[in-house]
């Protein structure tokens, strides 16, 4: 076990029980613990105050904790490399029943894994430079980015070199492993905002300013976003931000977090909470304390919004080369997808194969000679489509119950089977994104979709029902999270209701208008009076 | 590590009573099962006369394995 630090907070006497806990043993210990002693001893051997700490390996319970546990692989700006992909297969093969799910922060997670197994999952994953370490816990979390970066014709610069930077700093770094809660990153250069900046903690979007004469391009740092039960949308800093000054940058704001940062209540720790007390100008001021001067805001270059969709192929910087965004509907492959996968990397592009928050995956620099046989393959056509149909393509899922100790509801199964349903039922020409959450912790990213699903149980006389609220009008375009109807729809009556809700928008609609834009422009009163006409006449 | 037990859950479950009147429960049960009749027997003992509860809804749930959970229930507003 490390050295234990001396933290400054820890003669608080009014830290929360968790944070005694760190403060006792730091979460990265449990590491050498799991592969030491509790992969060797069995289940049966875990320390319940270790339980806590095992997030920290990327690891927690599954539902219904009888030994199996959920494990979360970073993947740094999504994106990773063929052979890499293989070892995953290989162990969802061996060890997790052969289930692969790419979630909505570009990692890869597995389930139904022993504690026995643990120790030589980590081995493989080091073998090609993959870890789950700190994918959970108090700690800085997969840096999500673009995962186009480096042929993104929508980039102003290359971030990949970033990523790798703020992944070697914050990876097992003992400075920054007992923050007060969870650390979400972002960073990306796409002027789309494909890395969903505002609902993270730190992240660095694209700008430029000219600075003596010269034009710089650089970033825009954002603090402060986060989802979960208490939404917020992140506060941009007046700065600006050279390429070079990144890591200072997110150095200097994980260091606010981790000393200012609260730790007397778990609900009330995320750095959401102080950003809202201190401000934007007065945490721009702490930070100018501990890095030094910065630039102050340049000109933004964000435009608009993709949702973090790329289906289809697409020409990328590179004259020649093309890349596939491909459907992967609500997240969850298997193995020997997966290893498909990896051989479309390697037989078309270049090895590479990126995940996507909107848990997609897209294979990147296939040459123009090669794109029809690539469009051929049976997977591709029958499979990971490069033009799935409107709902499949843009339905979000969490987990739900099937291995969530928190979810009330069924989501992954339910929403890819409503998904089909609304595709036979309504033609819709454009995006509607649909996200299905099984409680209010929002893991399925609820309040940013056109259309958010969040589960509750009602009882009927027929016993207990699984049923949704019903919230619309979400999007990080001019950044709005939805909101909720006066409705409570039965799982009996979700499709048809849906079908009926999206139809009446599908009528009234301006041309091409998308569903956030139709309920900002009608009002959520309209909305609320089609929902009780479609459920009078129900 | 102890053998499992059945893990118990801080559950909130919203009811409403015939007449448009809203109430919210929160019961401690170890089964989302147990959470509605816990539930159900909290909001009898609750009114005078028994309540014909025309909607009864499961909408969250927290482990108790650590001190402070709770809910915080928005009420109407007191002019």
């Amino acid at each position: 076990m490390a050295e234990r630090k001396q933290w400054k907070w820890a003669d608080d006497p009014s830290l929360n029980k968790m944070e005694l806990t760190k403060l006792e043993k730091d979460g990265l210990d449990v590491i050498e613990t799991i592969v030491n002693t509790y992969s060797k001893e069995g289940f049966q051997s875990i320390e319940s105050s270790d339980m806590d700490r095992f997030k920290w390996a990327g690891v927690y319970q599954q539902r219904p904790k009888d030994g199996h546990f959920m494990m979360r692989v970073r993947i740094p700006g999504g994106i990773l490399n063929s052979e890499q992909a293989r070892v995953l297969a290989k162990i969802a093969e061996d060890y997790g029943r052969d289930l692969v799910d790419v979630t909505t922060r570009q990692a890869v997670q597995f389930h139904w894994l022993t504690v026995e197994s643990l120790a030589d999952i980590f081995e493989r994953l080091a073998s090609v430079g993959l870890s789950s370490f700190e994918a959970c816990g108090d700690c800085p979390r997969t840096i999500m980015g673009n995962p186009l970066a480096g042929i993104d014709p929508h980039e102003v610069l290359d971030t990949r070199p970033l990523v790798n930077q703020l992944e070697k700093f914050f990876l097992l770094n003992r400075e920054f492993s007992n923050l007060p809660r969870k650390y979400k990153i972002s960073i990306s250069a796409n002027i789309h905002n494909a890395a969903h900046a505002q609902i993270n903690d730190l992240a660095f979007t694209p700008a430029k300013k000219t600075i003596e004469g010269e034009e710089v391009i650089g970033f825009h740092v954002w603090v402060g976003g986060g989802l979960s039960a208490k939404p917020h949308l992140a506060k941009k800093l007046d700065v600006f931000c050279r390429p070079e000054e990144v890591v200072k940058v997110a150095e200097g704001v994980t260091t606010l977090f981790r000393d200012f940062g609260y730790r007397q209540k778990r609900t009330h720790a995320r750095l959401k909470f102080l950003v809202a007390d201190w401000g934007a100008e007065k945490f721009k001021e702490e930070l100018i304390h501990l890095v030094g001067e910065l630039e102050t805001q340049g000109e933004d270059l964000l435009k608009g919004w993709n949702g973090g969709y790329f289906y289809g192929i697409h020409e990328q910087q590179q004259k020649g080369l093309y890349y596939a965004g491909l459907s992967v509907p609500v997240g969850r492959m298997n193995a020997g997808e997966l290893v498909e996968l990896a051989r479309l990397a390697d037989e078309y592009g270049d090895g590479t194969i990126g995940t996507c928050n909107t848990q997609n995956v897209l294979i990147r620099n296939i040459p123009q000679d090669r794109v029809a046989a690539f469009q051929a393959e049976p997977i591709i056509v029958n499979r990971f489509k490069l033009k799935p149909n409107t709902f499949v393509g843009y339905a979000v899922s969490c987990t739900g119950t099937e291995y969530c100790n928190l979810a009330i509801v069924e989501t992954k199964e339910r929403m890819r089977s409503l998904a089909l349903y609304l595709d036979d039922t309504v033609t819709l020409d454009t995006p509607l994104r649909i996200h299905m959450i099984g409680c209010p912790n929002s893991c399925g990213q609820r309040q940013i979709a056109d259309i958010g699903l969040q589960g509750a149980l009602v009882k009927t006389p027929a016993g207990m029902v699984e049923a949704f609220d019903i919230h619309v009008g979400g999007t990080l375009e001019e950044a709005q999270f939805n909101r909720k109807l006066n409705a409570r729809i039965t799982v009996d009556m979700l499709g048809p209701f849906l079908a009926q809700l999206i139809t009446l928008y599908k009528e009234d609609r301006l041309d091409g208008e998308q569903y956030w834009r139709y309920v900002e422009r009608v009002g959520l009163e309209k909305i609320q009076a089609q929902v009780d006409s479609i459920l009078q006449t129900a | 590590m102890a053998e499992e037990q059945a893990e118990s859950f801080l559950y909130k479950l919203e009811a409403v009573l015939e007449g448009g009147r809203l109430l919210t429960a929160v019961v401690l049960a170890k089964s989302d099962e147990r959470a509605f009749i816990t539930a159900e027997n909290n909001i009898l003992r609750h009114t005078v006369a028994p309540p014909v509860i025309k909607e009864l809804s499961l909408v969250e749930k927290k482990p108790i394995g650590r001190q402070g959970v709770g809910y915080v229930i928005e009420t109407s507003r007191f002019e």
